[in-house]
């Protein structure tokens, strides 16, 4: 019976893009003609093949040796759900960083702490980022602060207006909690050290080697590209006709395939979509460029002594931090986010300005060429929707999702087990 | 008569300038060198990894090949820009002399697809001004 199963298993797994495709319809418009495929030209399909294939290589962390390890995984995970980790006990990783909304929280921006040690009563200044494909990343934060997963986790857990830990309240909760301890000693191979400060670094890893895991699952258009790779016509078709217009809008005239590149739909960098600055009254948010001072006077970064070496023979993941540099352009410019998902992650853009996906190419298509541009950059022009081109490009977007679940990518432990 | 001269001069010297070229940086990877020429001095350079990736950080090897007479530069500066968008990298490339007119730029990041412009900047010395040596690439 047993060489059967798997085999059922695959032919179940192929008959499930068909099965997704009447859900992907109703989120895309009208339903197209079944069996329908534009006529990508030759570039066009070159510039569709980039953004995949899906799912890619796992990622690793950079500068965390614990990356990839089961226990520091299992360890992470369990640390991510607890929101012990905050001072009074409130808020986990998870409060923000919601599972079942792809690990955002459906708020335009995440709930602080009006004041250090007070409850969780007041916005602050940026939207809940997801953390589905996080690994894959470049830089994280709207502002690209950090250049690992492990120090991006320490500054939620240690800023007075979020999680609010102290070292000495985690290193409690290490030696008091027999799991927690437990799951410690099986991760870093000792006690959690009752030196708080030296306990900082190593828990955050752990928690970086979680979120490393997190990944989103195959998609309508994922299935689309690969078939459009093989040159399989009939299944390519399958593709609702509206998505394939959309998804040629949006490599083509509407340009957005420039900084929305690759198999995440990101280029990983950062970009001004002239939204305003302005965080609250009279503060206004760098973005980028703060960002980057941040990141070079961290003693967190990938160049500092907490950053554990890359494996011998991998790439340099310092090499970034190496050779980034304060320009006056990066003065308001934020993360180019990746569109997987992207559906449900409302809302949208770095302070949640915009609750739809709509208002976003409503954004795009109305912008301001005068307050765009200070320094002369010349990328973006207001999007000129014509006829179903708005709801072609929402079609397209929504085709980013997928009903299946997401994943957490474990990996191989006869490989990665230390 | 005179023209025709002139055209067979003018032939002799650019298969002269090919052979030069053809010669400059040869020790590099044929499929992915490029070059770039400023007064007196051609530069033979290839991306590493090749082909140069989209997104992601690559270096140069670089090579310099002044002119018969002419003294090798002992600096080099290394950016790119994209001119019809107006802005640069993200990132500053650091450049390594590994000596006798080779170098190693490192950090280049190419983040969006389109027109770039590699630009080479060679201080004055020498006797000689600044010069600066540019060659666009068409990155898809």
């Amino acid at each position: 019976m047993s060489p059967r199963r798997p085999g059922r298993w695959r032919a179940w797994l192929r008959a499930m893009p068909v099965a997704l495709l009447p859900s992907l319809a109703a989120v895309a418009g009208p339903p197209a003609a079944a069996g329908t495929m534009l006529d990508f030209s030759a570039d066009e399909r070159a510039r569709i093949l980039a953004h995949g294939p899906w799912p890619p290589p796992p990622a690793a962390d950079p500068g965390n040796a614990l990356s990839g390890r089961p226990a520091a995984i299992a360890l992470g995970r369990r640390l991510f759900f607890d929101p012990r980790l905050s001072r009074d006990g409130t808020l986990a990783c998870a409060s923000c960083h919601q599972p079942q909304r792809a690990f955002t929280d459906g708020r335009p921006r995440a709930l602080g702490r009006s004041r250090p040690d007070g409850p969780t009563d007041a916005p602050l200044d940026r939207h809940t980022p997801g953390l589905l494909n996080a690994g894959q990343q470049r830089w994280w934060g709207w502002d690209g602060a950090f250049d690992s997963l492990w120090s991006q986790a320490l500054h939620p857990l240690l800023n007075p207006r979020e999680m609010a830990a102290t070292p000495l309240h985690l290193a409690a909760l290490l030696q008091r909690d027999r799991q927690l301890a437990s799951l410690w000693r099986a991760a870093h191979g000792a006690a959690a050290p009752a030196d708080g400060q030296a306990l900082l670094v190593p828990l955050a890893k752990s928690l970086g080697a979680y979120v490393a895991t997190l990944q989103s699952a195959r998609t309508p258009f994922d299935r689309f590209r690969d078939a459009l790779a093989r040159g399989d016509a009939a299944a390519a078709a399958r593709y609702p006709l509206a998505a394939q217009r959309g998804l040629r809008l949006f490599i083509g005239r509407g340009r957005c395939s420039l900084c929305h590149a690759g198999p995440l739909f990101s280029n990983g960098e950062f970009a001004d979509i002239g939204a305003p600055f302005f965080a609250r009254p009279g503060v206004v948010d760098s973005g980028r460029h703060g960002g980057i001072g941040a990141l070079l006077a961290s003693p967190h970064n990938l160049l500092g002594a907490q950053a554990d070496p890359p494996p011998p023979g991998q790439p340099d993941p310092a090499t970034k931090t190496r050779h980034v540099f304060q320009q006056q352009r990066n003065f308001g410019e934020f993360k180019v986010p990746g569109l997987r998902n992207v559906a449900r992650t409302a809302p949208y853009l770095h302070d949640g300005q915009k609750a739809t996906l709509g208002a976003v190419l409503d954004h795009y298509a109305t912008l301001s060429p005068d307050r765009l541009h200070a320094d002369g950059e010349q990328i973006l022009q207001p999007l000129q929707l014509q006829g179903s081109d708005r709801g072609d490009l929402l079609a397209f977007l929504h085709s980013l999702g997928s009903a299946q679940p997401d994943r957490q990518h474990l990996p191989a432990p006869a490989r990665r087990q230390r | 008569m005179t023209r025709l001269r002139q055209g067979a001069w003018g032939a002799v010297a650019w298969l002269g300038a090919a052979s030069a070229w053809a010669g400059c940086g040869d020790a590099l990877p044929a499929a992915h060198r490029l070059l770039a020429e400023a007064p007196g001095l051609q530069i033979a350079f290839a991306p590493r990894p090749a082909p140069l990736p989209a997104g992601r950080h690559f270096a140069l090897d670089i090579v310099l090949c002044p002119a018969p007479g002419q003294p090798m530069p002992a600096g080099l500066q290394v950016d790119a820009d994209m001119p019809a968008h107006r802005h640069g990298m993200n990132y500053r490339a650091s450049v390594t002399p590994l000596g006798a007119g080779r170098f190693q730029a490192d950090g280049l990041m190419f983040h969006m697809a389109g027109r770039w412009r590699f630009i080479f900047d060679l201080p004055a010395a020498d006797g000689l001004s600044a010069r600066r040596a540019t060659r666009e690439f068409d990155l898809r």
